[in-house]
């Protein structure tokens, strides 16, 4: 037998230790998966509360009563075709025709001429400082940026843009109640208190006082230019859900809660 | 010896570390995954559309392990959950997880192309809890997108996706209550393997 130094027999033994760590790691961790998958029906409940648990600080979901579900859903129905029928097509011609930059320039121009509606909105919510904005950003905007075409204000960091503000929402800070769910044809989803915020809107509008006689044309064509920007997402939604009714519903319903809350 | 040994020991420990979760970040266990699966996109290895089905497992492979399904699953049925047997809330999850899947993927190979997720901040709420904040930039606009984490088997893993302050999972609690009031477990778990073979189609490059 070869005498074997003294350092090398510690070498090894080093080595034959690391080997033996290194393979018990993998059996301590097959050790530990096999003791999850071992799991109790109490960890099941236990994980269950746990993740109720995660809800806790969230509101849940908001219900509305929907009374006129069948007239509703009918109408959902109505303005599903007649976006894919219609609007759609009619949207992606004007789409090829206009580049973006100047669609872009037409939206800015109809939010910045009703500046009132949210103008007003802020004011009977208290939100002077907002209100303040809007006015600023109307001046700005007008001025130095061809009646609104160009967003000039967003160049001016006192002056960015606020949270949407209107009427229906206003009424909703004051503790008004949605009512009941009810479905615009063309509009959409809306409900009884932002039915009466709307009405009121249209009547901030200030294209409704210009031109009264050219107003519905004038109004057509925003949603058309408005839907020129947007073509595509309304498919998206409605291809990702189960209901698409009640899906359409809920983001609408979260969508003006979270506004409300802003 | 002994330093040598005590060197190996904590390389060791190092290698468990990882595992507990103890020092990994919510934005940077999310961010990671997301950022090297938009990466692919981007890969001229995959500009052919016969690569698409291969590009489109290899980003569900980078990004799968973010999400908890098993808490979403329960997120979306809440008090439902219950009322399904076992073998019912295996199915609900695994049908739920293909269309979440699809779902996403579409969005992904479909939309991002032309978009920049740019990552914000963190937002711890509890130590099991975070929010990681991002947004989406779509030409002129921005879309902002939070995804709710959890600390869950060790990693931060999402459990819900909130797009513009609108929660898609309790987006999905509301439809499934809807059905639910009407139909029976079963036939819930069959319409969303449905709408998921739908979706999965609609991903089609030729679709």
């Amino acid at each position: 037998m070869t005498m074997i130094p003294k350092q090398t027999r510690l070498r090894i033994r080093i080595c034959a230790l690391l080997a033996a760590v290194l393979f018990f790691i993998p059996f301590a961790m097959a050790h530990a998966a096999s003791q999850d998958a071992e799991q109790t029906a109490s960890a099941e409940d236990e994980a269950f509360a746990f993740v109720e648990a995660l809800d806790e600080e969230e509101p849940p979901p908001p219900q509305l009563a929907d009374p006129l579900y069948y007239v509703n859903k009918g109408i959902f129905h109505f303005n599903d075709k007649l976006y894919l029928w219609v609007l759609k097509p009619v949207a992606v011609i004007y789409q090829s025709v206009l580049p973006r930059p100047f669609r872009t320039g037409i939206q800015n121009a109809y939010d910045n001429l009703k500046t009132p509606v949210r103008f007003a909105s802020s004011m009977l919510q208290g939100k002077t400082d907002r209100a303040g904005v809007e006015l600023g950003r109307f001046m700005v905007n007008t001025v130095f940026g061809g009646l609104g075409f160009w967003n000039a204000a967003d160049l001016e960091a006192d002056l960015q843009k606020p949270p949407e503000e209107d009427l229906g929402q206003t009424l909703g800070t004051y503790g008004i109640g949605n009512g009941f769910y009810l479905v615009w044809p063309i509009l959409g989803p809306s409900t009884l208190r932002d039915t009466a915020g709307r009405a009121g809107d249209i009547f901030l509008d200030p294209v409704a006082h210009i031109a009264p006689g050219l107003s519905p044309f004038l109004r057509t064509y925003e949603r058309l230019n408005w839907l020129s920007l947007n073509i595509g997402n309304y498919e998206s939604v409605k291809a990702a859900a189960v209901d698409p009714y009640a899906s359409f519903k809920d983001i609408y319903l979260q969508y003006r809660e979270k506004s409300v809350q802003e | 010896m002994i330093r040598v040994l005590s060197v190996v020991v904590i390389l060791c420990l190092s290698l468990h570390a990882p595992a507990t979760g103890a020092q990994s970040k919510p934005l940077d266990d999310i961010r990671g995954p997301i950022e090297r699966g938009v990466a692919l996109l981007k890969d001229p290895a995959y500009n052919s559309p016969s690569k698409y089905d291969e590009q489109r497992e290899k980003i569900w492979e980078l990004i799968h392990d973010i999400f908890d399904f098993r808490i979403i699953s329960m997120r979306a049925l809440a008090r439902e959950w219950r009322s399904f047997t076992p073998k019912q809330q295996d199915e609900f999850t695994e049908a739920f997880t293909e269309l979440l899947k699809h779902n996403y993927l579409n969005k992904i190979q479909g939309q991002f192309r032309d978009e920049e997720v740019v990552f914000l901040e963190q937002d711890i709420l509890t130590d099991k809890q975070a929010i990681v904040k991002s947004k989406i930039l779509r030409q002129q606009t921005e879309i902002p997108m939070d995804y709710k984490v959890v600390l869950s088997r060790g990693k931060w893993r999402i459990y819900d996706i909130n797009v513009e302050g609108i929660s898609l999972i309790k987006n999905y609690r509301t439809q499934f209550k809807s059905i639910l009031a009407k139909d029976s477990p079963e036939e819930l778990i069959q319409r969303i393997r449905q709408k998921a073979l739908e979706e999965k189609k609609s991903g089609q490059p030729n679709a």
